[in-house]
This record gives C-alpha cells, structure tokens and sequence, in this order.
C-alpha cells in the first residue's frame, strides 16, 4: 500500500511536468523571456547617486516622456532616433565617466537595449542599467 | 491506482477545455520588414470559442515604439477579431522582440502575452561605431571595422569626414569586410568629426563618431558628501547630416 502511494505521488508528479516540458520545447523559439541583467550590470539609485558628476544619466524612454520630466541633466537617447542623439551624448562622456541607462520600469526594455548598443557598438566601458527604472529614481527623490 | 491517475487526466483535460474561451490562430509572429521600411506590423487574430461575450480590459506594449490595438472592446461567441501591433523600427537593428499583453475579463485566462519579433536588415555591421583619443594623446590611428550583412553584397564603401581634423583612409579586406584607419591631425583641442559611411549602390548611410576627449575624471567624493546626480550639460554635437527617410540603422 505505502510502495502503491508514492508510486502514485511520482507518477503524478511527472505527469504535472509534461505540460510545462512540451511548451518550452514546442515554443523553443517563440518565447519572448530575456535573461535578466546580470548584477554587475545594473546600479541601485542611491549607489548612482553617489557618482555624482563622475556619471552621465541617459534617459531612453520615447521623447514624449523625457519632454515631461527626467533626471536633472538626463541626456536623451532613445532607439528611435539613435543616429540623431548618440553624438549630443557621446559629446558629453568622457574616459573614467560612468554610465547610467533608465527607462519606465514598466518597460525597462529600452535601458537595457540602449546600453547594450553603447557597450557593444560604441564599446563604451562602465555603462549600467538603473534598478527600478524612473519610477525607482522618483520615489528615491520623495 | 489506475482510477486515480484516470480522475487526474481527466481533471486536468476539463480544466484544459474549460479555460480556452479566446483562442488565438498564434501567439507569437515573426516579420522580416524589407530595407527602409519604418513599421513593421503584426496581426494577432483570435476567435470567441467560448459560450459568453469576452471584454477586453487592457491591451499594452511592452515599449512605447509599439503600439497595439483591438478592433472592439466586447467579443461575442464564435466572433473573430484581431489585435494589430504597429512596431515603429526607428534606429534599431537586429532582432527586436516586443509583447503586447492582452487582459480580458475571462475567468480562466485573463492575461495573454503576444510576441513580435522583427528582423531588421543590417545592411553594415561597423564596429566601434566610436573611437577617440583622450587630448594629449599621441595622433595614432585607430580601426573601425565594417562587415557586410548576411544576405549583402558589398564591394565598397565610401567614407566621409565631416571635419578636416580628422583623417580616413577605407582598406578592402576582401569577403565584404573592410578597415577604416582613422586618425587626427592633432590632439591638442577637443574636436570631433562625424564619419558618414555609405555602400556602393545604396542609398543607406551609416555613422561613426572620431573626438578627442578630455582627460579622465577624478575619482569620486565619498557617499553622503555630494548632491544627486548632475550630469554635465552635453555640449553641441558635431554636425551630423540628416539620415534619408526610412534609415533602419
């Protein structure tokens, strides 16, 4: 009887995992999930805002959002008009400057996507992602 | 034991049935805009397979460059419909992949995640995109490669300075790739130059910034003894001709 149940307990149990082992292999290359950003590439608010002037802030939501508000001298650079504004930010950086990239936590694509293009097309060192985004900063700043 | 496993199955076919009320013909699109395109549209078409009306309660994207949108906000049995999500490529290269996620007011499945991914033609693959010399430093030159993209055919490359400071010499390595030895005239003064890189036959223009930049900064005061962030008013960009309509890049 007590061979009869855990029998019974593992068989369910390997049953409860067919359903999940048949989507990630049929939708092997459909799922949209990205790896997290690793540690050593994102940067606290209160950790960024000790850099003081020794880091450049980049806004990367759309420029509706930056018209509206954004960190006191924020530059921006966003995906849609990459070619336009990377040289106003390239023009302020300089070697020993930290980097640090937000974006609308909800959609915190676009800061990592920014600083991704930095680190490997412009091969720019010390460029991080800030944890928690715009919404983190202000809630820092209340 | 068998009767177990039998109600289990069971369960979990019911539960299975029960919950597929909105079924979507995909879930996940792939598109391949042609060059110079500046949207890329996806289609997410569904049907009520269900016995009761389904309310959309929010459709969202996952970025502001997409933008997604439901024909009505009440679907009723057996009606179709579709959500089309407009990605606005922009700047952007490469694979790009997008959610729109989809809440209704069903009880077994109210949050559907739709994928876009896109596939930007790269045309030029130039890395560094940047390169420059701290002032002072000694006027060597420095290498900007540039490599043709998959399904390219790329003879030339013509390279263009927007400043005399700043030389260029453009070497064919063979196989659609090529050498930028680029160098300035001097290092002495903060200068700058845009790189206009442009491939034979193509009406496409690609960017690469040369500076001289001053020396590194000091080392940062302790925590606790500074005000936030203030990042240093970026000055006037060196002057960058306007990119033609339809640049991916």
């Amino acid at each position: 009887m007590k061979f009869s149940l855990a029998r019974q307990a593992l068989i369910l149990a390997a049953l409860s995992l067919l359903p999940g082992v048949g989507q990630a292999i049929y939708f092997r290359d459909k799922i949209s999930w990205r790896s997290p950003i690793p540690p050593s590439e994102m940067v606290s608010v209160n950790q960024a805002r000790e850099w003081a002037d020794s880091a450049i802030w980049i806004d990367a939501r759309p420029d509706e959002d930056f018209a509206r508000n954004h960190v006191s001298g924020a530059i921006s650079l966003n995906e849609d008009r990459w070619n336009e504004l990377l040289p106003q930010f390239l023009a302020a950086w300089s070697p020993g400057k930290k980097v640090v990239v937000y974006c609308s936590a909800q959609s915190c694509d676009l800061a990592r996507e920014v600083a991704e293009r930095l680190r490997k097309e412009a091969q720019l060192p010390d460029v991080f992602v800030l944890d928690g985004g715009w919404e983190a900063w202000l809630k820092q700043k209340r | 034991m068998k009767t177990h496993i039998l109600t289990f199955a069971l369960s979990f076919i019911v539960c299975l049935t029960a919950r597929a009320e909105l079924k979507w013909e995909q879930t996940a699109v792939e598109l391949h805009p042609a060059r110079g395109d500046k949207q890329a549209i996806g289609h997410f078409k569904y049907q009520n397979a269900g016995k009761t009306p389904i309310h959309f309660k929010s459709v969202h994207a996952s970025c502001g460059c997409t933008a997604a949108q439901s024909q009505k906000d009440q679907v009723a049995p057996g009606e179709k419909g579709e959500i089309t999500a407009t990605f606005n490529i922009g700047d952007r290269t490469g694979t790009q992949i997008k959610t729109v996620t989809v809440e209704t007011d069903e009880a077994a499945n109210q949050k559907t995640v739709l994928t876009l991914k896109a596939f930007i033609p790269q045309e030029l693959e130039i890395s560094p995109t940047f390169v420059f010399w701290k002032q002072g430093e000694k006027p060597d030159a420095k290498t900007i490669t540039v490599r043709a993209g998959k399904d390219f055919d790329v003879k030339h490359i013509k390279v263009t300075s927007s400043s005399p400071d700043f030389q260029t010499k453009v070497e064919e390595i063979g196989q659609g790739q090529f050498k930028i030895d680029v160098h300035p005239n001097e290092t002495g003064r903060l200068i700058a130059s845009t790189l206009t890189i442009q491939s034979e036959n193509s009406p496409k223009t690609f960017y690469a910034t040369a500076r001289i930049t001053t020396a590194p900064t000091l080392p940062v005061a302790p925590a606790g003894q500074k005000v936030p962030a203030a990042p240093v008013a970026a000055p006037t960009p060196p002057a960058r001709p306007t990119a033609p309509t339809g640049q991916t890049h």
